[in-house]
């Protein structure tokens, strides 16, 4: 029997160019998501996290091997993904209830059923009172919970999710990843989360994909235990076996 | 009386340090008003009094109420306003259509990398040369006239305009950009959604500038042409040796060219409000 996978990255590397020089990125990396699997990308910074990203979503041409999404070879942004930056990127002269329905613009499919769908999920993250509001008056966790919802507007079945939480207090953090787990398992979405965030990477998701070097390879992949996958982000912080795992991930990144 | 004075200078107050607090700023307000207003009067009537009494010359330096009398004089017959008229609508026309044609221009060329690597020298060039100097040819082309006029002050804010906006075009962060690209936005709805309204803070401020700009055009095209306007007025007063005709203009001009330029800022401030900058 032949399961698709959600994302397969097969042998991908990157190269990139410009005029004075080339920078390698990514040796050639592989590795598969299961459809509805958590899984977080972790490494040192400039290992290459967000240009894996940015090839799975399609922004950058890939200069070799192959990115398939449900079997389907990636050459251009797909449909049905949604992607997430540290900055939230909301548009400052339009109001909450615009921003949120920029995607749907995009795609032309603005209409009465997704802009309910579009409220129905700011009212789910507790934003529907700030809808007439404009993005400079809302706080950091706000903003970022609103550009969740112009991202889920879409309805992806894949979220791409490139640091999200780290210009955050620890308090909306925590927040967050909460909401952000719910609303994905509500919704059995596939998720792949680039943080430098050890304890966010191990309390969220249920597979570790420890990247390194520069160029970036990856290391290692690491599921985590039931026990902390089934606590919720805060509580697996407590747990007895979250210490552990985590400094074992902390010596595999800080190898040379 | 000085309860009342003391009540108006604190009120909206909401509490005793609140009220200190808004009486030192109210009555620092005062003093700049008042002496705002002192320095322009010193200057008016130290003006005056000099050109009665002989120390400067009121044939060369004129005279306040020389120049408000010629005022008077030049109102009641209803010419000046027709030369205001001529030369604010000139004025306007040229840096409206300066500042939205440097935008299409710019729009274009951020369409096509390719033809922006091939205008770049052209703009360079142009935008280095003094476009005053193409007056002559403006008189030639389209006639000594309203036309080349408006083509000087087209001509002195449309490269500058269009070197700005592209390159505001080109900063924009490459965040929104990726981001939009990832929501499925168009080449072309990336444009309209993202990049052109991020830039219409540097667009207002083109504008700005622009309002200045297009002043210097209008009044050196005024210069050579000389039939109407405040150009015109300027120097044929000073052909005819008339100098209250040549201060009476450049306080209309100062005038004009302000009241312009608080318009661009009341519409900055309209549109704006919601952008924090
Ligand atoms: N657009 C780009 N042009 C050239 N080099 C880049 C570009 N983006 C990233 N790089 C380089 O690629 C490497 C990996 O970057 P990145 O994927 O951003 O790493 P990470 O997200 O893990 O910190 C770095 O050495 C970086 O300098
Ligand atoms: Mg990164």
């Amino acid at each position: 029997m032949q399961t698709t996978f959600a994302i397969e990255v097969d042998r991908v590397s990157k190269t990139y160019l410009s005029k004075r020089d080339q920078v390698e990125a990514l040796n050639p990396v592989s590795f598969r998501v299961q459809s509805g699997e958590f899984v977080s990308l972790v490494g040192s910074s400039g290992c290459g996290k967000s240009t894996v990203l940015s090839l799975i979503a399609g922004l950058i041409p890939a200069t070799s091997g192959e990115i398939r999404l449900w079997g389907e070879r990636v050459t251009r942004p797909p449909r049905g993904i949604g992607y997430m930056l540290q900055q939230d990127c909301l548009l400052d002269w339009r109001t909450v209830k615009k921003n949120i329905l920029l995607g749907l613009e995009f795609q032309g499919l603005k209409n009465r059923k997704t802009i309910a769908h579009a409220r129905f999920l700011l009212r789910e993250l507790g934003l529907a009172h700030t809808s007439e509001q404009y993005p400079s008056q809302l706080s950091g966790g706000m903003r970022q919970r609103v550009a969740l919802v112009r991202t889920l507007a879409l309805q992806p079945d894949i979220l791409l999710l490139d640091e999200p939480f780290s210009a955050l207090d620890y308090q909306n953090k925590l927040h967050l990843e909460e909401l952000l787990i719910n609303v994905l398992k509500k919704r059995r979405m596939t998720a792949l989360l680039v943080t430098h965030d050890l304890e966010e990477a191990l309390a969220c998701s249920d597979r570790i994909l420890i990247m390194g070097g520069q160029p970036g390879d990856i290391r290692r992949s690491l599921e985590v235990p039931e026990e902390l996958r089934k606590a919720k982000p805060l509580h697996a912080r407590g747990l007895p076996s979250f210490r552990p795992l985590f400094n074992e991930i902390w010596k595999e990144i800080e190898k040379p | 009386m000085k309860f009342l004075i003391n009540r108006w200078l604190t009120r909206n107050a909401q509490s005793e340090i609140h009220a200190d607090h808004l009486r030192r700023l109210r009555i620092t307000d005062i003093w700049v008003g008042l002496t705002r207003t002192g320095i322009l009067l010193l200057f008016l009537l130290g003006w005056e009094w000099s050109a009665n009494a002989g120390w400067i010359d009121p044939f060369l330096f004129s005279s306040p109420s020389r120049i408000w009398e010629l005022f008077l004089q030049m109102s009641a017959t209803g010419e000046l306003y027709r030369d205001i008229g001529i030369t604010v609508l000139e004025t306007v026309l040229g840096f409206i259509l300066g500042t939205a044609g440097g935008t299409m221009i710019a729009t274009l060329i951020w369409a096509s990398p390719f033809l922006s690597r091939v205008l770049d020298p052209y703009l360079v060039v142009l935008n280095s040369m003094p476009k005053v100097a193409l007056g002559p040819l403006f008189i030639v082309t389209t006639g000594a006239g309203f036309g080349s006029i408006l083509a000087m002050g087209v001509a002195i804010t449309i490269i500058i305009t269009t070197l700005v906006i592209h390159s505001s075009f080109q900063s924009v962060d490459p965040d929104y950009l990726k981001l939009a690209r990832s929501l499925g936005a168009s080449r072309r709805q990336l444009f309209c959604s993202i990049i052109f309204p991020s830039c219409i803070p540097d667009l207002i401020a083109a504008l700005k500038v622009n309002v200045g700009l297009a002043w210097v055009g209008v009044i050196v095209g005024e210069f050579l042409v000389s039939k109407n306007g405040l150009g015109y007025l300027i120097i044929y007063g000073f052909q005819v040796f008339n100098l209250t005709l040549v201060l009476l203009s450049l306080v209309i001009v100062a005038l004009c060219a302000t009241a312009m330029y608080q318009i661009v800022s009341w519409f900055e401030r309209r549109l704006l409000h919601h952008r924090h900058l």
